[in-house]
């Protein structure tokens, strides 16, 4: 068992540096060839109004590498705080704060500090405030009953530990609360060779 | 994913299929419709009052 634990342990932290090392690639060189659509392009295609991705800044927009919208179901309320797991460079973050207002909260969490400097730096350009933590969100860095909305975008399937993200999001909820992720799921087991390395996994 | 929602205390679990989703380059989403991958959005509540 305990080998088991430190094989796993061994493979979080190697899949955490290729989460990081993925998205920063995304973000800093996004004419880049990806395995997934990103940047404007994925956001046109998963039906993201026009308005928002010419409001949001650049930086935001071309950074993008969900696999859907979480807004569509998401509604969000002026007044309410939104935690967006796996915020990056802050679009679903952003888009969010336009919809809770000022007297609303937009709390992001991200393995990468670098993201988190990058997402808080283009709310600023947009006149909103963003709280962005680093952490995990198999252990959320945010106190109980806490967040009226959770949203996440394509981050909850780069987790060996499933379970343990969405008691966490359960735990920082508020009773009444609410989430609306958008992930990949698949519907066979994956391969050992997959599970076991680190960039298939990741991409 | 649905079925861990609801052990872990979520109520009205729903799902919906991602239409436009898919990988950019072919031969991912080659392997990834061997392995019926696809993205959903999951929407759900924590109950308003305990057990609830």
């Amino acid at each position: 068992m305990s080998d088991l634990a430190g094989t796993q342990e061994s493979l979080e932290a190697t899949l955490k540096d290729e989460i990081i090392r993925m998205y920063e690639e995304v973000a800093d060189h996004p004419e880049g060839e990806f395995h997934f659509y990103h940047g404007r392009e994925a956001a046109d295609l998963f039906e993201y109004p026009a308005e928002w991705l010419d409001r949001a800044p650049p930086g935001a927009v071309v950074s993008f590498a969900g696999v859907g919208n979480p807004h569509v179901r998401s509604r969000a309320q002026p007044g309410e705080t939104v935690l967006d797991l796996g915020s990056g460079a802050g679009l679903d973050a952003i888009i969010a704060s336009w919809a809770v207002g000022p007297a609303g909260r937009v709390i992001g969490v991200d393995l990468n500090p670098g993201m988190c400097r990058k997402a808080q730096a283009h709310a600023a350009l947009t006149g909103t405030r963003l709280e962005c933590h680093e952490g995990r969100m198999e252990q959320i860095p945010l106190p109980d009953a806490q967040v009226d909305l959770v949203i996440s975008n394509g981050v909850i399937n780069l987790s060996f530990r499933k379970r343990k993200v969405f008691e966490e999001m359960f735990r920082v909820l508020k009773p009444g609360g609410r989430m609306s992720i958008v992930d990949i799921v698949s519907a066979k087991q994956l391969s050992q060779s997959i599970v076991n390395d680190p960039k298939l996994w990741a991409s | 994913m649905f079925r861990l929602l609801e052990e872990t205390g979520f109520r009205r679990v729903r799902s919906a299929v991602v239409p436009r989703f898919r990988f950019r380059k072919a031969s991912t989403q080659n392997s990834a419709e061997a392995y019926g991958v696809k993205a959903v959005m999951l929407t759900a509540e924590r109950p308003a009052a305990p057990g609830g």
